[in-house]
């Protein structure tokens, strides 16, 4: 833990996760990022008590099992997942799928490019609006604390 | 405690690290644990600053291992612009106790070490803010020694920055230029206007900007096509002010000429719907708007604007958005044109093809026509159904080899004649003879083929087939026991040989048969293995026995449709079901009936 903010990824495919931890890794090194392969463990997770809640979900539409919709719908119906902020990704650029995903709770709706240079912007510019001070080290203002003499 | 030769292993995994971030805050563990390590040192601080003293960050780490505490914040400090550096940097030295608040906010930390006395370096980033890393050390340091290495850190952090900075610069040009082909690929695949438009929006979201408009200037003014923004509820204001806003409807409406983006900011969005804080409130950077006009056919088609709300130098150049507006411009204009096109190519078609199929009591005709596609021109497939002076109707169904302006020509010239002919009463062989004739005496450089059936009603109360064929595919009968026959039928193609004469052959309709004319479109279909919908078109059309005349028609040409994994060829087909003379037409005699519908 670094102390910046926490994004849960929930990405079934090593590729991506891979693309995803590199491209973040340089844009917000301060940001601690937690990677869900399968959609299944993602509700438990998010409803334990005793695990740190993200300060942002980014989540694969294209997930095998439970798919990103309908895990975004289950995540909406629990109050615990209600003022997650999710950002969902995905390769159409299909309007129905847009209002679909808005339906079901999504924050943001990102087209993922396959270029890794213009997906790295596209995901800091998505982790950028949403947590504005994650760059500096810092999701919101933390109050200064005793520092050790 | 470190020795010199320590201090410069940290120096080198400092710059080893600098190499490797892209932003210069990652290097602070590798900048506070050596500081830290340096004999009579506590704490170590760093602050980061806008221009204007607007103090962004602190990050304090105390000697004892524990977590740093970062201040993430938006303070104005006045009094800290004294601390500013000009050029070089400056190294301050002061007991911990003589430091001014207002001067130095990170004393709230340096005085956790009592007594200390502070080493300070300030020093430029960039043109658009500097930064400070302070010392707080009790009086066994050697305070000098510290000062020194103090500046030898800063020295590596400001060149690691300048080389951040460099290296973003090339990512963000390696990003803009896959953006352009990534935005080029995705308005390619689209020719409709409107989604092209749509599909810019939607990848510059969030990669060029954290908002995105699009309009099309129609004649009375622009027109609202789509919005985009990273968060939804800010997307549905953008629809809203897209839509009805009357600052942004003026703005766009003078953006007649310039090619150059128009940049908008602080009190230039005044009254506008950008103006004033975003709904996810502190943090948030100030709202700046550009507007790119796009150009197509030679005027202003519409425009893109994009609505930013991140740090300055994150905002993109003047020169990558005319680069995309440039694209998009392209994109509009092949799609106006492709919807010129179309329309010409669909307006023309339709004048081709009767607007309605006569109606004659005992039948129920129909027809279907199926454009292949619009793009490769208008097709040359042709039918219409005549009444006759003596009673009977006759079906036409014809095909121009080709397509485009001449094959269009000639499809009119084809249609209008064979009706004008068979409206008169011409018999079918004679009608396609003048016809040959009339092609001939044009020069027509195109052959057609055609086939012309009369159809007249007998006492017995079934229907005389009377059929000549130029080449074209032979009719099917559809009878109502479900089985299937063959038109009989067969001439040359018009257009090749100046005198050509059409022998004619006569066939019978029975109450419920059901008679079907087609082009080759149709036979000609073909599914991925190379089968021809001819093969399976007797089963099809047998498995439609006791349909009206509109169901055969439709449900042929959409199998044929479903059927065909190539080919692009038009589908006509006209259908004619004979039902006989119903009991109160029947009770007239057929003279009567024959009058009443020569009369129609």
């Amino acid at each position: 833990m670094t102390g910046g903010g926490l994004i849960l990824v929930v990405e079934d495919s090593e590729e991506d996760t891979e693309a995803i931890q590199r491209a973040l890794s340089r844009s917000h090194p301060f940001l601690d990022l937690e990677f869900a392969p399968r959609s299944e463990d993602v509700l438990p997770r998010l409803l334990d008590p005793a695990a740190r809640t993200p300060d942002l979900v980014l989540l694969d539409l294209n997930m095998p099992g439970i798919g990103g919709l309908a895990l975004l719908s289950s995540l909406r119906a629990h109050p615990a997942c209600a003022s997650l902020t999710v950002v969902v990704f995905t390769s159409s650029t299909a309007s129905a799928e847009e209002d679909s995903c808005y339906a079901a709770g999504a924050d943001s709706y990102i087209y993922k490019p396959v270029n890794f240079e213009l997906f790295q912007t596209v995901l800091r510019g998505a982790v950028d609006f949403w947590l504005p001070r994650a760059a500096d080290g810092a999701v919101t203002a933390v109050p200064p604390a005793a520092p050790p003499a | 405690m470190v020795d010199d030769d320590t201090w410069s292993g940290a120096l080198h995994r400092l710059w080893q690290a600098a190499s490797r971030a892209e932003e210069v805050g990652a290097l602070a563990d590798d900048v506070y644990a050596p500081l830290l390590a340096t004999p009579g040192v506590h704490l170590v601080v760093g602050t980061r600053w806008d221009e204007d003293a607007t103090l962004r960050y602190m990050r304090a780490l105390g000697a004892d291992g524990d977590a740093p505490v970062i201040v993430a914040t938006a303070r104005s400090m006045p009094g800290a612009a004294v601390r500013e550096p000009d050029g070089e940097p400056v190294v301050t030295r002061s007991p911990v106790d003589e430091l001014d608040d207002a001067v130095w906010p990170e004393a709230e930390f340096l005085r956790q070490v009592p007594g200390a006395s502070v080493v300070g370096c300030t020093f430029r980033l960039d043109r658009s803010g500097w930064a400070g890393l302070s010392v707080a050390m009790d009086a066994s340091a050697d305070t000098e020694g510290v000062a020194r290495r103090l500046a030898q850190a800063v020295d590596v952090i400001v060149a690691c920055h300048t080389g951040i900075l460099q290296r973003g610069r090339e990512a963000r040009r390696g990003a803009d230029d896959a953006l352009l082909a990534e935005a080029s690929l995705q308005m390619d695949s689209s020719l409709d206007v409107e989604d092209t438009l749509r599909r810019v929006a939607r990848i510059a979201v969030p990669a060029v900007a954290d908002g995105c408009l699009v309009h099309l200037l129609r004649k009375d003014g622009p027109e609202f096509v789509a919005a985009t923004h990273v968060a939804v509820q800010q997307q549905r204001a953008l629809e809203e002010a897209g839509r009805d806003d009357p600052w942004l409807a003026a703005l766009l409406a003078q953006r007649d000429d310039g090619d150059q983006a128009l940049f908008l900011s602080g009190a230039a969005l005044d009254g506008s719907p950008f103006a004033g804080p975003g709904p996810t409130g502190g943090g948030r950077h100030p709202t700046v708007v550009s507007v790119s006009t796009l150009h197509a056919r030679g005027r202003v088609v519409g425009s893109i604007t994009f609505v930013y709300q991140r740090p300055e130098d994150r905002l993109p150049d003047s020169a990558f958005l005319d680069s995309l507006a440039t694209r998009a411009a392209l994109a509009i204009d092949n799609a106006l044109l492709y919807e010129l096109r179309r329309h010409a190519v669909l307006s023309l078609q339709e004048h081709l093809l009767p607007s309605q199929l006569p109606a004659a009591a005992g039948w129920d005709l129909s027809a279907s026509y199926e454009v292949g596609d619009p793009m490769l021109d208008v097709g040359g497939d042709f039918y219409d159904a005549v009444p006759r002076p003596d009673g009977s109707i006759a079906l036409l169904i014809g095909d121009v080899c080709g397509r485009g302006a001449e094959a269009a020509a000639l499809t009119g010239l084809a249609r209008h004649t064979l009706r004008t002919l068979l409206e008169e009463g011409t018999d079918p062989g004679t009608a396609l003879s003048r016809l040959n004739r009339a092609l001939r005496q044009e020069g027509a450089s195109r052959f057609l083929t055609a086939v012309v059936v009369t159809m007249t009603p007998r006492a017995d109360g079934t229907v005389l087939l009377t059929t000549c064929s130029a080449g074209h595919p032979r009719p099917l009968v559809l009878r109502a026991d479900g089985s299937i026959g063959e038109v009989v039928s067969g001439g040359l193609l018009l257009g090749i040989l100046d005198d050509v004469s059409y022998e004619s052959h006569e066939d019978s309709l029975a109450p419920g048969d059901t008679l079907v004319l087609f082009t080759d479109g149709l036979t000609e279909s073909r599914e991925a293995d190379g089968t021809y919908f001819e093969s399976v078109l007797p089963g099809r059309l047998s498995a439609l026995r006791g349909s009206d005349a509109a169901q055969v028609a439709d449900s042929l040409a959409r199998q044929a449709r479903a059927f065909r994994a190539s080919g692009q060829d038009d589908i006509a087909l006209l259908v004619a079901r004979w039902n006989g003379i119903t009991p109160s037409d029947g009770l007239l005699p057929l003279e009567t009936w024959l009058e009443q519908a020569a009369l129609r």
